[in-house]
């Protein structure tokens, strides 16, 4: 293989773990923006969607459409539920709602490894062939993954900018309380932003799962990029989620290419110590003002 | 929330417990008995480690990166010949740099930055130990680390290592208790109470934070090298992050304001795991369902119980001023 095809393949395969990162990114900074919850949780929601969508599309041949949005919509729910029962009551309060948001991620995880089994299952792809352009190819298989994402932060972007609940929400990000005396009903936004974020997580997996093999155990990785990301970022930026998701994935692909894969996970632990030190707001952060 | 230990009631309620584990090993029904006390003794200072950072106001979702930092770093000094009741030490040491320098970059940060980049750290020791497989035997681990002797008597049966952790154990909840009584406690409780209120009294909170971070880390890279030379075995599946999150369970569930809150979460939770081993996925069910219940219900955890127990006795006599010194 010519350096052009290897480079090529290499900048569309970091686009495409950039995105999924991306998209686990923003959901983990919304929730966090609006609510101060730290979600440990944040994967497995992720790891749920996938399963579900392996479940349905490739164990019961389901049509693809439906098994989107029946994996999502039922990720979603387990989302508004563990809302209610726990996320709810730690609003606030970041230490406790952090160490609540790990034993959720341990009853979820491993109520998925009892009811699932540990063995990895692979998705049929959704999609075959390769697209060619100028001699360069590219597998339709990931191009996919990168066109549902940019299609999903899209259509986040225009809720978040040009509707009403989406202003409510950033009016609730800025000031919980000054937002609640203005009228806005706190209480619908926090669930909706909750629900918000596990559903692009759970996107996320559902778009992973036919490329990577899904087992209990997938949703740590893609937290920890989460957490990675947001700090490279800045902490409740949705631009920066943006910026950061790409780079740690470009970082990953040529690192994981050309050198070596566990070099690339040292080598964002660098970038992230090098943020924290030289620019501790996040690269698209602002100064966070104290209460 | 101090406890009042100077009490005669308190000193021989130690005494007894004290007592108790000293003799395990006589009335034990078999070595397995003391095997669980003896990894009981290891969680404790761990969770201690934990106890003390947290004291200052800071969550540490790294602990078990700091454990297996010192895991390795006891296990192959101790098989290059030097003697591994230093080289206990050392891990211990080299786990407190690690923390230090580590904590001083990300500790003037907000708490959740430290949160994020600690288990960052954790995650990356386990990378690292993976991949240098030349010097670490990459995922089959050392094999064979030498055991821990003393003045040429060899720990090497699980009777003969129980007291030996025991009293790592005991020294460390003693010194854990002296430091929370110190000047230095006092400004690490203030710290976690109102940070800012402390920084205005002219304390460096920064500086606390980071102390505690080092104090608490070397606890733990020393209790990770403990463990590593009584299994004589190290792999990087050793400290995961599950174990960093079973370590905060024992102190969330135990409570986090005391030195009684460690040893009661680690009482009530180290034997869980071999009661429940038929079925893995069930014992980490129930661990998170009993962090969440307790976060929900107990947030200040199972040993503060007894302290709302005896308030309720102190008021029963109708006597209302001896309640007043209850309260923290």
């Amino acid at each position: 293989m010519s350096m052009d095809i290897i480079l090529a393949q290499t900048v569309v395969n970091g686009l495409m773990v950039g995105m999924i990162y991306v998209l686990m990114a923003i959901g983990f900074t919304m929730v966090f923006g609006i609510m101060r919850i730290v979600n440990f949780a944040h994967g497995e929601f992720y790891m749920v969607g996938a399963f579900l969508f392996a479940i349905l599309y490739g164990s019961n041949e389901m049509p693809f459409a439906v098994s989107v949005l029946l994996a999502v919509g039922a990720t979603a729910l387990l989302g508004l539920a563990m809302e209610r029962v726990v996320f709810r009551r730690f609003r606030g309060n970041e230490i406790n709602g952090m160490i609540a948001s790990v034993g959720v991620a341990l009853i979820i995880q491993n109520s998925a490894l009892l009811m699932w089994g540990s063995s990895a299952r692979t998705v049929p792809p959704v999609v075959s062939g390769v697209l060619s352009i100028g001699g360069i190819v590219f597998p339709w298989s990931r191009l996919v993954v990168i066109i549902g994402a940019i299609l999903a932060v899209v259509s986040l972007n225009l809720l978040v900018v040009h509707t009403r609940i989406g202003r409510a929400m950033r009016a609730v990000a800025q000031d919980a309380e000054i937002a609640q005396v203005q009228g806005i009903r706190v209480d619908v936004i926090f669930p909706a932003a909750f629900v918000l974020g596990v559903s692009l997580a759970a996107f996320a997996g559902v778009l992973m799962a036919p490329v990577l093999s899904v087992s209990p155990f997938i949703g740590l990785a893609p937290t920890l990029k989460a957490f990675v990301i947001v700090v490279i970022g800045g902490l409740g930026s949705v631009p920066g989620a943006v910026v950061g998701g790409l780079l740690i994935g470009l970082i990953e692909s040529f690192a994981g290419t050309f050198v070596s894969a566990s070099l690339a996970e040292i080598l964002q632990f660098l970038v992230v110590i090098a943020v924290v030190l030289l620019r501790p707001q996040g690269l698209l952060g602002r100064k966070e003002r104290e209460a | 929330m101090t406890l009042p230990t100077t009490k005669p009631v308190h000193l021989v309620g130690v005494g007894v417990a004290v007592a108790v584990a000293v003799l395990l090993p006589w009335f034990a029904p078999n070595q397995f008995y003391i095997h669980l006390a003896t990894v009981g003794c290891i969680n404790l200072m761990l969770v201690l480690g934990l106890a003390i950072i947290a004291r200052a106001g800071q969550l540490s979702m790294g602990h078990g990166g700091f454990a297996l930092v010192g895991g390795y770093v006891s296990a192959l000094l101790s098989m290059k010949g030097w003697p591994p009741l230093l080289t206990l030490f050392v891990a211990g040491l080299v786990a407190a740099v690690i923390a230090a320098a580590l904590g001083w970059i990300i500790l003037r940060l907000r708490g959740v930055y430290f949160v994020l980049v600690a288990f960052a750290f954790s995650q990356i020791a386990v990378l690292l130990a993976l991949d240098m497989s030349s010097i670490t035997g990459g995922a089959n681990g050392l094999v064979g680390v030498p055991p821990i002797s003393i003045v040429g008597y060899v720990l090497r049966a699980k009777p003969q290592f129980y007291p030996f952790a025991l009293g790592c154990a005991l020294v460390t909840l003693l010194l854990t208790w002296l430091l929370y009584r110190s000047p230095l406690g006092t400004m690490m409780a203030a710290t976690a109470e109102n940070q800012r209120l402390t920084e205005s009294s002219g304390i460096d909170t920064h500086r606390v934070q980071v102390i505690a971070f080092t104090i608490g880390s070397g606890i733990a890279g020393f209790a990770g090298a403990l463990s590593t030379h009584y299994l004589r075995f190290i792999s990087p599946d050793s400290y995961t992050f599950w174990e960093s999150v079973s370590y905060l369970t024992m102190l969330v569930v135990g409570g986090r304001d005391g030195v009684l809150g460690p040893v009661v979460g680690v009482l009530v939770l180290t034997p869980l795991p071999e009661l429940l081993r038929s079925t893995e996925g069930l014992q980490h069910i129930i661990y998170g369902t009993m962090l969440v219940l307790c976060l929900m219900f107990v947030p200040n955890g199972l040993a503060s119980l007894v302290h709302t127990w005896r308030a309720r006795q102190h008021v029963a006599p109708a006597n209302a001023t001896r309640v007043v010194e209850e309260v923290p």
